[in-house]
């Protein structure tokens, strides 16, 4: 006989996900599965639009990432009109993209993630909540929401809008940078910086209270992909793909992001909709691999600006060259967001970036287009066809949290085994289980939000379906 | 006008869960509410507690799932300064950290308390969705309804203006 235990978030969780753990006759852990029951409508939605429209419209797609999106899918129109980005033009796609990492980042670790640490995996969670951080750690709370806020600013200046953007065209962007606004950036320069080192200082203060976590919250040997420049150091808006194993050697460098069709694979399970990637060259499901902020810094030399480099020297120090447990995505998370700040100032303080020359024009140039770019959570990936009229006629996104998806699967499992105990739902079982998915982060920001719905529906079942027990949150 | 905050939430690439900024839209063109800040958001996050902060009265806009199609709700959820907000909709995340990137109305409420001090009083105008589907446009019934839901706005802004 076997059972089925099942943690079913059924809504406001992005993409509306659930887990199920797989137990055998004995009460045994066999399989585990992180799904996502929505996500690809968006592909069919763009079909027969005009491609000039793609990047407006997948920015509508998530509310968390919007910008991502934005990014990825210019850089596929760029593509199929044959044009390069003036260079000032890429330099403020650039930020405004740091903008987006810098905020996001700061929703996941200070509004996500920061419960479980302050308070304890196992704590009461009336108290292990954003509004128990602020009764308690005001001051972390305040940091995480000054960062929020003066990412959403940069995006909403530069942008046109804080929530769906649309300065960000195909060729470049659709304005020229004033003095007045880049020196509004600049002055919140010094907050941002301050306000994350405060939380890379307590991180480092704290993080030998979550040794276990760290040994046993998705720890495993893979293989990591990042993009970086021609350095070798963290690139976020273009550059090579490399790819390294769990021991840091390359598997391959400096590859062409637009032939990443070549390389990356995408499997499609019966139990999600989110496809599944994998490393042509070693198969599936062999291929795994992971991205994001801690791939970034496995996959790179170095960041490239001054801060983040020192705190990478630690962070390497403290937990190898190659960290290969999911958990430290959240001290990667806090060195990623201050290397984008810094990266902002630099290109600030750029010697063009008041040029008025920011848009390049071209028309349908050719028929296929691929734009990647590094969002929050890892790599994006935006493939589109077009007709000669350039209405698009097939598209493909491949999302972070496809990326992700494989590793998500084996974390999920290696968590199960260590606390499901046979046939009972335990808390500390279910709190670790969404302990190790919120270290990657995953955003399906692209369901619904309505009132009236369940947060968290955990359900145990014996074959056939019989309901043995149940937990809602 | 002053001190008014209207936030619309909602995707509107998945049909109904697009009323809240449809209707935010028809707020904020309204002569009546000129003064108040009308923002139209993907989804509820904690930098809105900021902008709460600045307000005596926030009114949510959201689509429901599970009322009638076009129904429009109206709750209050705190009334005054520094009183706790009842959790009767879209609960503090009381669960533990969510694995979803959205903040309940009672959380932004608790953290505009805590974080900045004032409580300001919190309605949520709410209308039944017909369709979650992917795609855009409202259904014909939630359509119907969004005046009657921009009313319901209005008349819980105008009560802090005659206050």
């Amino acid at each position: 006989m076997s059972q089925t235990i099942t943690i079913d978030p059924v809504t406001r969780i992005e993409g509306h996900s659930k887990v199920t753990i797989q137990l055998d006759d004995r009460g045994e852990v066999v399989d585990a599965h992180f799904h996502v029951t929505q996500f690809r409508g968006f592909e069919r939605i763009t079909q027969g639009r005009p491609v000039h429209e793609m990047p407006a419209l997948m920015a509508r797609i998530c509310g968390i990432c919007p910008v991502s999106h934005l990014i990825a899918s210019s850089k596929a129109v760029d593509d199929i009109m044959a044009v390069e980005p003036t260079p000032t033009g890429a330099d403020l796609r650039r930020i405004i993209n740091l903008g987006q990492i810098v905020q996001s980042n700061a929703l996941s670790f200070f509004h996500l993630s920061s419960p479980d640490l302050l308070f304890g995996f196992d704590a009461d969670p009336a108290i292990r909540n954003i509004v128990g951080v602020a009764q308690r750690h005001p001051e972390l709370a305040r940091d995480g929401i000054g960062l929020r806020k003066w990412g959403q600013q940069i995006i909403e200046w530069l942008g046109g809008k804080r929530i769906h953007p649309t300065g960000i065209v195909p060729g470049g962007v659709a304005f020229q940078l004033t003095a007045e606004v880049r020196d509004r950036i600049l002055a919140g320069v010094p907050e941002a910086i301050a306000a994350t080192e405060r939380a890379i200082a307590w991180y480092k203060h704290d993080m030998l209270r979550w040794e276990e976590e760290a040994a046993s919250l998705g720890n495993f040997r893979s293989a990591f992909m990042g993009l970086v420049d021609r350095e070798g150091n963290v690139d976020h808006y273009g550059g090579w793909i490399r790819m390294v194993d769990a021991d840091g050697h390359y598997l391959a460098d400096k590859l062409d992001p637009k032939t990443f069709n070549d390389y990356i694979g995408e499997a499609v399970e019966p139990w999600s909709y989110l496809k599944t990637t994998y490393w042509k060259p070693m198969g599936y499901p062999d291929g795994m691999y992971r991205v994001g902020p801690l791939a970034r810094l496995n996959v790179a030399e170095k960041t490239g600006t001054p801060r983040a480099d020192e705190e990478l020297e630690k962070f390497r120090w403290r937990v190898g060259r190659v960290a290969g447990s999911s958990f430290h995505y959240h001290y990667a998370r806090l060195i990623d967001t201050l290397h984008a700040i810094e990266k902002i100032e630099q290109l600030l303080r750029g010697p063009d970036i008041l040029d008025k020359h920011t848009l390049a024009t071209a028309g349908i140039n050719r028929n296929e287009g691929i734009g990647v770019s590094e969002a929050p959570r890892g790599t994006l990936m935006h493939h589109y066809r077009v007709d000669d009229n350039g209405l698009v006629e097939w598209a493909n996104l491949v999302i972070a949290t496809g990326h992700n998806n494989a590793a998500m699967n084996r974390a999920v499992l290696q968590v199960a085994r260590k606390y499901v105990k046979a046939d009972r739902l335990e808390e500390s079982m279910l709190n670790r289980v969404e302990a190790v998915i919120r270290c990657y982060d995953p955003c399906l920001s692209c369901s619904t939000h309505a009132l009236g719905q369940m947060a968290l529906d955990v359900q145990l079942l014996a074959p056939g379906g019989v309901l043995l027990a149940q937990i809602r949150r | 006008m002053s001190r008014v905050l209207v936030i619309g939430y909602g995707n509107p690439l998945r049909r109904d869960d697009g009323v809240g900024p449809a209707v935010a839209a028809r707020v904020a063109a309204d002569p009546r509410m000129r003064g108040a800040v009308v923002l139209a958001e993907h989804q509820l996050a904690p930098e809105l507690a900021a902008d709460m902060a600045g307000a005596d009265r926030v009114i949510l806009i959201d689509a429901a799932d599970g009322v009638p199609a076009g129904e429009v709700g109206v709750r209050v959820l705190g009334r005054g300064p520094m009183e706790e907000p009842a959790s009767t909709i879209g609960d503090v995340d009381a669960g533990g950290p969510p694995l979803t990137h959205h903040v309940s109305p009672a959380s932004l409420a608790g953290l505009a308390r805590e974080l900045y001090g004032v409580a300001p009083a919190l309605v949520v105008v709410s209308v039944g969705a017909a369709s979650f589907e992917m795609g855009e446009g409202l259904t014909p019934s939630v359509d119907a309804a969004v005046p009657a839901a921009m009313e319901a706005v209005i008349a819980a802004a105008l009560e802090v203006a005659d206050a």
